[in-house]
Order: C-alpha cells, then sequence, then structure tokens
C-alpha cells in the first residue's frame, strides 16, 4: 500500500516542481503567474461549458491510457490504441447510419459491439505476430496506427462520404446522451469510468487478471505453472483494443455524431502518456489522464484571460513528463530516511563484501 | 606464513593519498608499509592503529630506525632476499562472501613460474572464484595475494593486467562483427596518424601465431569462427596485452576433443616458452594429461595441493568430493511399485554441445527416490525441461503415469500427475513480484477452489497459503508480502509447498536445495523423503552428490547427455559415482588411471 502512497507523493511533488517552472516561464513573459494559473484552473472547472470540455477530453483519454495499461500488465508496449479507436469509430459511425432498420436502444448496442469487434480484431494482429512470431508489437502498432488512419481517412472522402466540404460520414442514427450542454460532455463518461472500474477490478480480483499479472511479471513461471503465456498475451491485447474502440464509438456517438476525419488525432498517444507517466499503474492512470484534461482545456481559458499563448500548457506537460521521468529525482527522500539509523552503526571489520 | 611477506619497492607514502591527517596520517603512513611486512607484524600494528598511535618497536629489529620510524633503507635491503621465492602467484587464506553464501572459505592457491597448475573441483566449489579474485574481478573479503612478490591489496582487473595476469573467461569476451584482427587489437591499436596501423598489428599477431602454432584466419569475422578459434584468439589478446601468467577458466568445456588436444598443444608451447598457466577444470583425465600441480578446492575450502606424479584421478575425486559422514535415511526400496515415470530412448536438442541428450532411458516407479548425478550442464536441465513439458523432445518418448505426455504442455503433463521444483525459483518457479499466496496458487489457479465464475478466491487462497506457511515454516509469515522479500530457503519452500501440496503421482525436483540455507535444506529433504512414502515416484536432480546420495534409492549418472552409470544407492560410493559424473567407463574400481 506504502508503494501506492509514495508513488502519489511522487505525482504532486512533481507537478508542484512543475507550476514552479513554468511560474518562471510566466513570470519572463511578463504576466503574473498567479493570475496565469488561477486563469487557467477557471478555465478547467468553473462555468458549465469549461468543467463540461475538461469532461470531454478526459472521457477518451480515460479509456486510451486503461487500454494502454492493460496490454502493459502483460508486458505489451502497444502504440495502436489510436488506430483502435480510429476503427471503432469508423465501425461505430458506419452501422449508426447505416443499420437504422434496428430500433434505437439495439442499435446503439451494435455501433459499440461493432466498434468493439473491430478494433479488438486489429489488436490482435499484432499480438498473434508477437507471441507465435517474435515481431516486435511496438513497430508493428505504429505502422498499424497509420494504416488505420489511411483506411479511415479513404473510407469518409469515398464509400462513406456524407457529400459535404469535410471529410466526414453521414449522420449517425442515435446519439449518446449529452449532459452540461452546451459542452459536448455526454454520458459516454459515465461508461468509461465504469469500464475503468471493471477493468482494475479484473485485474486484482479475477482469474484472468492474475494470469496477466504473472505473464506481465514473469512469463516463465506462468508456462511453467501451466498458464499458456501466449493465449493470455493475445487476450490482454484484444482487451485493449475494445476498450480503444469504445473510446472512438463514444466520441462518434457522443461527441460529434458523425465521423470525422482525423478526429482522434493524439487521443492514443495521449492516453499512453498519462500511461507512461505513472508507469502503468492502473490505479494512478485515471488521475493522470484526468491531469492531462484539466490542463488541455484549460490553457484556453488562459490564454483568454491573459497574454499568456496556449502553447505554454504544452512546454508545461512538456516539463511535467521530463521530471516525472526522471526516476532518482525524489529519492533524496528516500535516502535521508534510510541513513539515518545507518550512521551509529559500527564500522565492519572487513569479512562485509560491499 | 611462509613466503607471503615479501617486500616491495616502498611507494611514496602520503597522507593526502591515504586520506587520513594528523596522528592518524602518520599512522596511516606506517600502516601502508604493512603489505611488506610478515602477517604477525600486521596484526601488531592493527592493535596500535586501532589504540590511535603507532610504534616501531615490534618491528624486526634491523628495521628500527630513529624516532620511532621505521628503516624504508633496511626493509630494502630485506628485498633481495625475499623476493627469491619462486612463486609468481600466491594467494593466503582467501575469503570471500557473496550475500550470505561463502564462495571461498580459505583459499591457498600458489603458481610457479613455467608451470600448468591446474585447479579442481566439484561446481560450487570456487575454484572459478579464487581466479576471479585474482583477477580483480571482485574485491577480496580478507586474504592476501602476492604477484611477483608485490603484494597488492585493492585488485582490479587493470592492476593484474598490469602485473601480467591474463584470463580467458568461459564466456568469450569478443565482437561478432569486428574480424580477429580488430578484436585482437581492440582497445591499444597501434595508430598511425588518425588511422589504426592495421600492417603493424598484423606483424605482431603473426608472431603470436608462429611462436605457439595458434591457428586463426585473421580476417574472419568472430562470429563465423569456431569455438576453438576464438578461444585461441582471446589466448592471443591476453598474449598481446603483456600477461605471462595465463588463466584459463573451463578452457575445455566448449571444446571437443579434438579441439582440446589442439588447446593442450598450445598451452604446452606457453609453458615452454616460460608462461605460467592456471587450468580450471573439473574433467580429471584432461587434469592428468596436462598438469604440473593441482589444487583441489571442495565447498569453498582448500583441499590440498598435489604434484601430479604423485596422484591418481582415484585419490583426486576423493579430495574432490569425498566426505566423511552421510545421512543414513532408511530404504525400503522393495516397496517401489509401479511406474510412475517412463521416459524411452529421448533425444534432446540443447544449445551447448555438452548438454544435448543423446537417448537416455530409464523409469521411476512408486515409492522410490531415483537421483540423478552429473555436473551441471551434462543435460540434467534439458531432461527435466522435456519431462515437465517446457523443452521439446526431438526422438522418444515420454510417459508419466501410463500416459503418454511427450511433448505436451505443462498443464497437460501436470494432469498426468506430474508436479515440478524447478532448478530456477526466481525465473520458473516464481513470479517474484507477486505475494506468497498468489505464489502458492499458481498451478492451481483454475481449480474450483481458488476461481468461481472466473472470480478469484481470496478467502480460499488465504486460507491455503497459511496452512503452507505453517506446515513449512515459511517466513515472513505474511502471505500478503511479495515473494521479493523472502530469503533464498524460504523462497524455495514456497515452491516446495505448491509441489508436495498437490500430492502427485510423480514429483521431479530439480536441484531442490541449491542456494538455501541449512534449515530449508532439511526441512526440503524430510519432505521429499515423506513424499516417497507417501507413494509419489521422485525424480531428484542435483549437483550435490551428497544430497543424491542422502536421498536416493537408485542413482542414475548422466555425462554429456548419456547415462554413464546406473545403481542401487547401497552399492555406490562416492569414487565410484564420481568416476561416472567425469565420464569414467565404469564404476570399476580401477578408475580412469592411464
Amino acid at each position: 500500500m506504502s508503494k501506492f502512497k509514495d508513488g502519489f507523493i511522487r505525482i504532486l511533488l512533481t507537478m508542484l516542481l512543475t507550476f514552479l517552472i513554468g511560474a518562471v516561464l510566466i513570470v519572463a513573459i511578463g504576466e503574473s503567474p498567479i493570475t496565469a494559473y488561477t486563469a487557467l484552473l477557471k478555465g478547467a472547472f468553473v462555468g458549465k461549458l469549461n468543467l463540461g470540455t475538461t469532461l470531454a477530453s478526459f472521457t477518451p483519454l480515460l479509456l486510451t491510457s486503461c487500454a494502454f495499461v492493460v496490454a502493459a500488465q502483460v508486458g505489451a508496449f502497444n502504440v495502436g490504441v489510436e488506430g483502435e479507436v480510429f476503427l471503432g469509430g469508423i465501425t461505430a459511425a458506419y452501422i449508426g447510419y447505416k443499420w437504422t432498420f434496428l430500433p434505437k436502444p439495439l442499435l446503439l448496442l451494435a455501433c459499440f459491439a461493432g466498434a468493439m469487434v473491430v478494433a479488438g480484431l486489429w489488436a490482435m494482429i499484432p499480438a498473434i505476430l508477437r507471441a507465435y512470431y517474435n515481431v516486435n508489437e511496438v513497430c508493428t502498432t505504429i505502422l498499424m496506427n497509420s494504416v488505420a488512419l489511411y483506411i479511415t481517412s479513404y473510407l469518409v472522402s469515398g464509400p462513406m462520404s456524407a457529400g459535404s466540404a469535410n471529410p466526414q460520414s453521414p449522420d449517425v442514427a442515435v446519439r449518446l446522451p449529452q449532459i452540461l450542454k452546451p459542452s459536448s460532455v455526454n454520458v459516454g463518461i459515465f461508461i468509461a469510468i465504469a469500464l475503468v472500474i471493471a477493468v482494475i477490478f479484473m485485474l486484482y480480483r479475477t482469474n484472468m487478471g492474475y494470469k496477466f499479472r504473472m505473464v506481465g511479471t514473469n512469463p516463465n513461471t506462468a508456462d511453467y505453472a501451466g498458464i499458456n503465456s501466449k493465449g493470455i498475451f493475445i487476450k490482454a491485447m484484444v482487451i485493449s483494443g475494445v476498450l480503444g474502440g469504445i473510446a472512438g464509438a463514444i466520441e462518434v456517438l457522443g461527441v460529434y455524431g458523425y465521423f470525422l476525419n482525423n478526429f482522434a488525432m493524439n487521443l492514443g498517444s495521449n492516453g499512453m502518456l498519462a500511461a507512461l507517466i505513472v508507469k502503468s499503474n492502473v490505479v494512478a492512470t485515471p488521475f493522470m489522464a484526468f491531469f492531462l484534461a484539466v490542463l488541455k482545456s484549460g490553457a484556453m481559458g488562459m490564454q483568454q484571460a491573459t497574454g499568456i499563448p496556449k502553447g505554454l500548457v504544452d512546454t508545461i506537460t512538456a516539463i511535467f513528463i521530463i521530471i516525472a521521468t526522471m526516476e532518482t529525482l525524489f529519492d533524496f527522500l528516500k535516502k535521508r530516511k534510510k541513513e539515518k539509523p545507518a550512521v551509529p552503526a559500527p564500522k565492519a571489520e572487513g569479512g562485509n563484501g560491499r | 606464513m611462509g613466503g607471503a611477506h615479501v617486500p616491495v619497492k616502498p611507494k611514496k607514502l602520503s597522507g593526502r593519498r591515504t586520506g587520513y591527517k594528523g596522528k592518524n596520517r602518520f599512522a596511516a603512513e606506517q600502516l601502508s608499509l604493512l603489505s611488506y611486512l610478515p602477517e604477525r607484524e600486521i596484526c601488531k600494528f592493527r592493535v596500535f592503529q586501532k589504540e590511535g598511535f603507532c610504534k616501531n618497536t615490534d618491528l624486526p629489529e634491523e628495521m628500527r630506525g630513529e624516532r620511532g620510524l621505521v628503516r624504508f633503507d633496511k626493509i630494502n635491503s630485506d628485498k633481495e632476499v625475499r623476493s627469491m621465492s619462486d612463486y609468481v602467484v600466491e594467494m593466503h587464506d582467501i575469503v570471500k562472501t557473496f550475500g550470505t553464501v561463502q564462495a571461498v572459505k580459505n583459499g591457498e592457491f600458489t603458481l610457479k613460474k613455467g608451470e600448468i597448475h591446474s585447479l579442481i573441483g566439484e561446481n560450487g566449489a570456487g575454484k572459478s572464484t579464487m581466479m576471479k579474485l585474482l583477477y580483480g574481478m571482485y574485491p577480496i573479503n580478507s586474504g592476501s595475494v602476492t604477484i611477483k612478490g608485490e603484494t597488492v591489496s585493492a585488485l582490479t582487473p587493470k592492476i593484474a593486467i598490469e602485473h601480467g595476469i591474463g584470463m580467458v573467461h568461459q564466456e568469450f569476451m569478443l565482437v561478432g562483427g569486428l574480424s580477429v584482427l580488430e578484436n585482437i587489437i581492440l582497445g591499444f591499436e597501434p595508430k598511425k596518424g588518425l588511422r589504426i596501423d592495421f600492417d603493424k598489428a598484423r606483424k605482431e599477431v603473426q608472431k603470436y601465431i608462429d611462436e605457439y602454432q595458434m591457428e586463426v584466419s585473421l580476417d574472419r569475422k568472430v562470429n563465423q569462427i569456431s569455438v576453438g578459434e576464438a578461444q585461441r584468439v582471446e589466448i592471443i589478446k591476453i598474449l598481446m596485452r603483456g600477461a605471462d601468467t595465463i588463466i584459463l577458466d573451463e578452457p575445455t568445456a566448449v571444446l571437443t576433443p579434438q579441439e582440446a588436444q589442439n588447446l593442450f598443444i598450445i598451452l604446452n608451447n606457453l609453458k615452454n616458452s616460460g608462461k605460467s598457466i592456471v587450468f580450471i577444470s573439473h574433467k580429471l583425465d584432461e587434469v592428468m594429461e596436462i598438469s604440473d600441480r593441482i589444487t583441489v578446492m571442495r565447498q569453498g575450502k582448500y583441499m590440498g595441493t598435489v604434484d601430479k606424479k604423485d596422484t591418481s584421478p582415484k585419490d583426486l575425486t576423493k579430495r574432490m568430493i569425498g566426505r566423511e559422514v552421510f545421512l543414513n535415511i532408511e530404504k525400503n526400496y522393495d516397496r517401489a511399485g509401479e511406474v510412475i515415470l517412463d521416459v524411452q530412448d529421448v533425444w534432446i536438442p540443447s544449445q551447448k554441445e555438452t548438454s544435448k541428450i543423446r537417448g537416455i532411458s530409464f523409469q521411476v516407479r512408486e515409492g522410490e527416490i531415483v537421483g540423478i548425478a552429473g555436473i551441471d550442464g551434462n543435460g540434467q536441465s534439458e531432461l527435466v525441461e522435456a519431462i515437465t513439458g517446457l523443452r521439446k523432445v526431438e526422438q522418444g518418448k515420454v510417459f508419466v503415469c501410463g500416459q503418454e505426455v511427450t511433448n505436451k504442455k505443462p498443464k497437460g503433463i501436470r494432469k498426468a500427475g506430474l508436479a515440478h521444483i524447478p532448478e530456477d525459483r526466481n525465473k520458473t518457479g516464481l513470479d517474484r513480484a507477486m505475494t506468497i499466496q498468489e505464489n502458492l496458487v499458481s498451478v492451481t489457479i483454475d481449480d474450483p477452489k481458488y476461481t468461481r465464475h472466473g472470480l478469484l478466491n481470496g478467502k480460499a487462497q488465504e486460507q491455503f497459503a497459511n496452512e503452507m506457511i505453517q506446515a513449512f515454516d515459511i517466513r515472513p509469515t505474511d502471505p500478503k508480502l511479495p515473494t521479493s522479500a523472502l530469503s533464498g530457503g524460504n523462497a524455495q519452500k514456497v515452491v516446495v509447498a505448491r509441489e508436495v501440496s498437490q500430492h502427485t503421482k510423480l514429483l521431479v525436483a530439480s536441484q531442490p536445495t541449491r542456494g538455501v540455507d541449512i534449515g530449508a535444506i532439511e526441512i526440503i529433504r524430510n519432505t521429499l523423503e515423506k513424499a516417497k512414502h507417501e507413494g509419489c515416484g521422485v525424480l531428484l536432480v542435483s549437483a550435490e552428490l551428497e544430497e543424491i546420495m542422502a536421498l536416493s534409492d537408485r542413482i542414475i549418472v548422466m555425462c554429456e547427455g548419456r547415462i554413464t552409470g546406473e545403481m542401487m544407492a547401497s552399492e555406490a560410493n562416492e569414487s565410484s559415482l564420481g568416476l561416472l559424473m567425469m565420464g569414467g567407463k565404469s564404476a570399476g574400481k580401477e578408475g580412469v588411471d592411464k
């Protein structure tokens, strides 16, 4: 448990340090850091629209980061979440405007089911290549992201085009109800939160989660104990893909109402970022995703209220990541704790190897 | 201490270098003289140093100078007398520990100029460690090392090389993508301007090749040459760096017999040109062929040094593995019942030549322990992996409880009645990131007791874990602790507890007590014995001959992937087993004397 606590203290310290450095930059621009940060927070939280926008950008991040974490549990580095979001989105859009013969609730389910199946199968390809042919999944997923992006681009500018100026699909016949109007946040956020909780439960309370963790930390032991490590690896990748697909479906059905070309740009990589900063800790990842969402949506408010360009927030995000990845930065806290009792210990008279 | 106290050229002493100040600096300066002094004097000096001052009255009379100072000139003049010692290397009272494991307990080793000196012992006897200490790869806990009359304290490979020591490691240190010539000169390339002077390098290398008849083709890439050639490249590399003391760590382990003969010719050439050679091995016939003197080690202890002409393989075997006392466990072999494990002419591939299994057949029956003895790396690991489904069998069949399990997955073999204590608990037996509880159920996790409708039953797990922790005295006793917090012995108890609690018909135990403390050894051995009495057939693989002798009813000896002998434990004795382990042809009393 103290591991989690340590982790959170680390994140808090990291945030603090980041904002201090950010403050220096803001002062250098000639603005007051206090007003800037207040504006940032206001831009993220105060008012229906602002809060809604934050939550709306939080929803897909939550799912994509979670998708990355699930794959990371079995030792896979799934860069392909973005492609899975695109394909899930396009499937949901296709079913959403084509299968109008279905009653609406069923249509909604069909959209999600289709997105899950397509994205899951898509993620299965690199998983099989890795498990049985030892093809590095990082390479394949990066490449497959481009493939997925171009497939959807082609579809919305060709066969599935709405015929409008923008490359986009026709409107879907069923939408996820929106909340906090006029922002684009929708009930998808509850789906996302429920899914994340389900994933955490799955990892620590189910047989499958047990196997995931064992394959991730020691595949040799898993094989020795009679667990099919390759099968488990593929399963986890498919689940990761399914989560990505759901994120795509929520974006299409909840936010846009149609498939907009390139809509998921950076959703996957930002999710990955959130997961990587906390080393794929499944409990901490949602908080990280939320933090990134706050920074992103608050940036606009800050730009409007002060003379500080939105780009500064990207700088702050970057600083945050750099600091967060400096693993030994806050180790001095631990060292000091350890050193104290060590001082009175007498020096060993030889016989002590190290 | 004999000739240990050979003085050296006194270096300029400075307080700054020793890091002491004032009175302590004086003491430190005096102390740094210690390297010139016999052990007795060193002890006295230590006492004084602790008390904070330093006197010279305990020095030999001729070294006392005015005002309590040591007379350096006297020490100097002493040098000639003492450097008469004809040893190139002397190591005395060496102690080396790794964590809690004592790798070397009282290492003794001397090397004469121009001799081939073999260092032999079982695996883990500390012979490689001794030589790695000499080469400065690890710091020494205590003891003295004298190289060519100079007592060297903090040895590092750099210092060792400066003193003319070179080592050919078991794993070659060569860059695969570079040519042989490039590898040889790597790190001290002769330069012509900014470029490497390959012509000069080639000439120099050729000199060594001609002198010692070491055939190497300088222009081939290292990853295209044979193991034997790579070894020669390593030797040339060492010679180029000016070594006159060459350590070879089990050089023949990777060679074919022909290549080994070739190596011996080279070693003899080196010896004739005045180089001193240390030859680490556990193959007695080779040792008898090549050595001038032989030093034996057993379990980190020095077991004596003998001239080759005064010894025999039998004598050496006794020194290497002989023990005085054995645990006498009552053996009721008559109870052995049905065949549990049947291995029929099995062939198993392996990366290493010596560990390929070439046609092995044997059986294990109900209620007996069959021990497989052999020196590590002779195919035992491969055999166990094949039986337990972790490695593919090329040819032949394996039956467990009458069911064919050849090349089945571990899960299927376990269903047929296998429990398996693997040789490496860290890599295979345990997931050290997971808790004790989770590890205790890892092979039964799909059992309805622990999983219902896909959900884990944490309570049942914990209850089982607590039972096991009590029964096997696993400490600490908290089942929620990660196994990374456990000591070797306790971690192994987790594995043993889990496997034995399966109550299967067959238990394969591979190195069950490797690297664990005595308390755990006792528990684990008693557990195996108990399993046998309950009708389980146990296949015990161990590099510890003593363990095999103590537990087994029948003993199978393996060497280089073949069974070289099979006997009842009652008929076996250490020397007969030892000879078989070295590949000796029969268990006869004559041994392999030539």
